[in-house]
């Protein structure tokens, strides 16, 4: 409970919550998956390990990102060249 | 009370006033045969005060009326509870006939971290306005979370 690690963990949930909103399956779909995945490791208890989840937990962020500007950029393209 | 009412004062007197100011003498002598009836706040603030907005106010009736674009209705504690409790009622891991406001989020409601997590986002987007996470993990209970906004909203009593 007062692993100083968890500021972040909560941290992390939240941005990844926040940035699923708009997740192509739907907002639920997303919100359930990251929590089983949270859920997964509660248990975890080693800071290094818990650095290395956060660490991917970024990573996953960063995709998400990618995601969504890949899906603008196909949005506009398909408007401006639509025989493609 | 009276505060808000003087904060309103003010603010119904901050814009119209720079444009009104050349016509102010005008304004006067237009204002002075009204009946008492038609000014809405002179017995609440105080008289300097008073005998300005109505000048302001009584050739501005109808631009007044228009004028409430951005101004939301007052919170009060009663408003802000039942849109505290409304949100949690639609949280689909909360069973609403369990919900009181002093029910504690995990040791009455059987949630986790996660979740209260969550229930605080979702405040954040009824209330618009960002809960810091230091302050957010101390909120436990729908009671908790009204004095919280309560406080940040400057509603009291």
């Amino acid at each position: 409970m007062a692993n100083p690690l968890r500021g972040e963990v909560v941290r992390l949930y939240k941005n990844l919550l926040f940035l699923g909103r708009e997740y192509p399956k739907g907002a639920n779909y997303f919100r359930e998956r990251l929590k089983t995945a949270f859920m997964k490791n509660r248990d975890e208890t080693d800071p290094e390990k818990i650095k290395t989840l956060i660490a991917r937990g970024e990573f996953v962020i960063k995709e998400l990102e990618a995601l969504y500007y890949l899906r603008k950029y196909r949005a506009l393209k398909k408007r401006y060249y639509e025989d493609d | 009370m009276a505060s808000r009412v003087l904060a309103r004062c003010v603010r119904l007197l901050a814009r119209p006033s720079a444009r009104l100011c050349p016509v102010n003498a005008a304004v006067r002598a237009a204002a002075a045969p009204l009946p008492l009836n038609q000014r809405p706040f002179s017995i609440l603030s105080c008289s300097q005060r008073t005998r300005q907005t109505d000048q302001i106010r009584i050739p501005g009736s109808l631009a007044q009326l228009c004028r409430q674009y951005g101004d939301l209705p007052p919170l009060t504690f009663e408003s802000i509870k039942d849109r505290v409790m409304y949100v949690l009622k639609l949280y689909d891991k909360i069973n609403p006939e369990k919900l009181q406001a002093t029910s504690h989020f995990m040791k009455d409601l059987g949630l986790d971290s996660l979740d209260q997590v969550e229930i605080i986002m979702a405040m954040e987007d009824e209330f618009g306005f960002e809960i810091p996470d230091a302050e957010a993990e101390k909120l436990m209970t729908p009671q908790e979370i009204v004095d919280y906004i309560a406080d940040k909203k400057d509603v009291y009593e």
